[in-house]
């Protein structure tokens, strides 16, 4: 399924989007499948797999020290795609990769498009590709059929992101504050303004990331946006408890617990 | 056509990798520099803290025993001799007013042995600024005096856990803190790396070393020297001797590069890197086959960096600059080598150009070199001391 044929299926439903992001490799290799299909079960649209990375400049501690364990238990570009060719018959959601540009640099752009696609993945968000640098990338993109998600900020100009949402597919991924990645609070005045002038520019849904971790927070967000990413809260949460026994279950109750009732 | 093109290019080399919250203010410091550097007056404003400040022009002194000893000509660019006590400071100054002139109030550096964050902490009083330096965990340990300067001078050294604790995960955190606080901080980077335009400015900052050293030579020796020789690890001081000269073609430039240990661990990105993406620039990275930064090692800080200004990257592969790597031990034999024939104690950094003249005598008798000689020692003495008690 692809990113923008879910967003169809929610519209229908009158539902909003629930993105997970959880590392690729993280508490180990093996424990990633599990994971990925406890999120599918737990009611996540959309799964957003990051790709360890030894320099994550845009990444607060949680996500810092899972991509480093995820490193050291020997996480690489070619077995997470060995993972996924393995599971993706057991995977009904789109997952998008979430990278730093480098990983995809070195496979080769094209070669990694191709892989991707061959995986069944449906898009791909580089946080340190602005669009500006992006040319061959988008074009092995239209190529292999993957959904380039881009971001916008809000120190964004207005002119620039009107380019950005024009090479973007699947969402829009708004980043909420200036900063990395994790948790925080968020001031729903300035965002919903931003946000609601984005959405007179496209038709493209547009997600809110970067800070999200309360269900409250998420609610409030859907009322002026098309969903919310989720990432460093589930980390932690992933970190804390996966040694416990009945670990998936009570990860199910803890994601399930984030998304609000009528969202 | 000009070097960078406009998209930050040199050759295949450089570009703006960054995230997306740094582009505008990326936009505005290349706009920003782009209208001053034309202006007359921030060139005299820049000179005037230079001569009066740093204490430029810095000697080009013939070394009369070193030249005897090694059967060569050769030149040393002092620019040890400068305020703080190394060429870090021309570039500290330049970005200092860029940051003053945008109406910034508080600046962040990276830094390595502490030479740049010691270099920024002394601009920032000088234009009242507010300096926070990151440093690596491993940097702040065998750096500690410069960490103590910068302390008198009222930055706050903020130290860096992450990674191997060194100069590339300084510049990780130094980069988080600007995506956080990207409204009223500058990111004063040390050396001609990072997104255009930053390559680019600490270029044009540092190039009044070739400049000077042109000059110097041409009324000295009445022509232009066989070799430039210089240190490089993000390649500040190198591409500021260098670039003055790029279009004297008969001058052949030598960057040295930290050889560290062996082949496996150290930090010479051209000579045993490949292309790749780091810190907002394409250029020669130390990296695995999936693109992971690996661990470097080097005995001098300041070099210990697994990625090189793209610029260096574009002359490597133009051929107009060879890269070597020199080793730790043989930057002790430069470090003991210039102490011992001159009375000049190198920093470690430039030990590593110093002791390549050695190999260069062997090939090149009697050739007219300048080395520069980019930071004195005193920093290091106490490194120096733990190997030679080993």
């Amino acid at each position: 399924m692809t990113i923008k044929e879910k967003f169809q299926e929610l519209k229908k439903q009158g539902r909003k989007a629930f993105v997970a992001y959880v590392p690729y490799g993280f508490p180990t290799i093996a424990k990633t499948r599990d994971i990925i299909i406890a999120l599918q079960e737990a009611g996540v649209d959309i799964i957003e797999l990051g790709i360890p990375f030894s320099d994550p400049v845009a990444d607060g501690a949680v996500i810092q020290e899972a991509a480093s364990i995820a490193l050291k238990n020997g996480a690489n570009t070619k077995n997470l795609f060995d993972t996924l060719n393995r599971i993706k018959k057991d995977i009904k959601v789109p997952v998008a990769l979430m990278t730093y540009y480098n990983p995809v640099f070195r496979f080769g752009v094209e070669d990694f498009f191709k892989s991707m696609n061959e995986a069944g993945v449906s898009g791909i968000l580089t946080v340190d590709l602005p669009i500006d640098e992006a040319s061959e990338y988008l074009r092995q993109a239209k190529k292999h059929k993957i959904e380039t998600v881009f971001f916008i900020t809000p120190v964004t100009p207005i002119s620039r992101a009107k380019k950005i949402l024009k090479a973007s597919k699947g969402f829009l991924y708004y980043i909420s504050v200036t900063g990395t990645t994790g948790v925080r609070e968020i001031s729903y005045d300035s965002l919903s303004g931003h946000i609601k002038q984005l959405k007179k520019e496209t038709d493209l849904p547009v997600c809110v990331g970067f800070g999200v971790h309360t269900k409250e927070q998420f609610k409030n967000i859907c009322k002026f946006s098309d969903g919310a990413i989720i990432g460093s809260a589930i980390v932690k949460f992933i970190k804390e408890n996966h040694t416990r026994g009945n670990f998936l279950n009570s990860f199910k109750n803890y994601v399930r617990s984030l998304r609000a009732e009528h969202n | 056509m000009p070097i960078p093109d406009k998209k930050g290019y040199y050759g295949s080399f450089g570009g703006k990798f960054m995230p997306e919250t740094l582009f505008s203010c990326l936009s505005e410091l290349e706009v920003f520099y782009g209208k001053v550097k034309k202006e007359n007056s921030f060139k005299k404003e820049f000179q005037f803290y230079l001569k009066n400040y740093a204490g430029r022009p810095t000697l080009l002194y013939f070394a009369k025993n070193l030249s005897k000893h090694l059967g060569m000509k050769i030149y040393l660019k002092r620019e040890d001799l400068l305020h703080t006590g190394a060429h870090k400071i021309n570039n500290s100054l330049g970005q200092a007013l860029l940051a003053h002139h945008m109406g910034k109030s508080r600046i962040i550096a990276e830094t390595g042995a502490g030479q740049h964050g010691v270099s920024a902490a002394t601009v920032a009083r000088l234009f009242n600024l507010k300096c926070d330096v990151y440093m690596g965990e491993e940097d702040i340990r065998r750096q500690r005096m410069n960490v103590f300067r910068m302390k008198i001078l009222g930055a706050r050294v903020i130290p860096v856990k992450s990674g191997s604790k060194t100069l590339k995960d300084a510049c990780n955190e130094a980069i988080r803190d600007w995506v956080t606080n990207v409204r009223d901080t500058y990111y004063l980077i040390g050396s001609t790396f990072g997104p255009h335009p930053y390559p680019m400015i600490v270029r044009d900052f540092q190039s009044v070393i070739g400049k000077e050293a042109r000059q110097q030579i041409l009324k000295e020796q009445n022509r232009l020297p066989d070799y430039l020789l210089a240190c490089v690890g993000g390649g500040s001081n190198s591409m500021g001797l260098f670039y003055p000269f790029f279009k004297d073609l008969k001058v052949k430039f030598i960057g040295v590069e930290a050889g560290g240990l062996n082949k496996d661990l150290n930090s010479a990105s051209i000579s045993y890197g490949d292309v790749g993406v780091l810190h907002g620039a394409k250029t020669y990275v130390l990296q695995d086959k999936f693109g992971q930064v690996k661990g470097t090692h080097s005995i001098a800080a300041g070099l210990d960096y697994p990625g090189v200004g793209p610029e260096h990257s574009f002359y490597n592969d133009l051929k107009r600059a060879a890269y070597v790597a020199v080793k730790d031990n043989e930057a002790l034999e430069g470090f003991k080598m210039l102490s011992e024939l001159e009375g000049i104690i190198p920093a470690l950094e430039s030990a590593h150009a110093i002791s390549y003249l050695k190999k260069l005598a062997k090939k090149a008798k009697g050739a007219l070199v300048i080395v520069c000689l980019s930071g004195r020692g005193d920093k290091d003495l106490e490194i120096v001391q733990e190997s030679l008690d080993k």
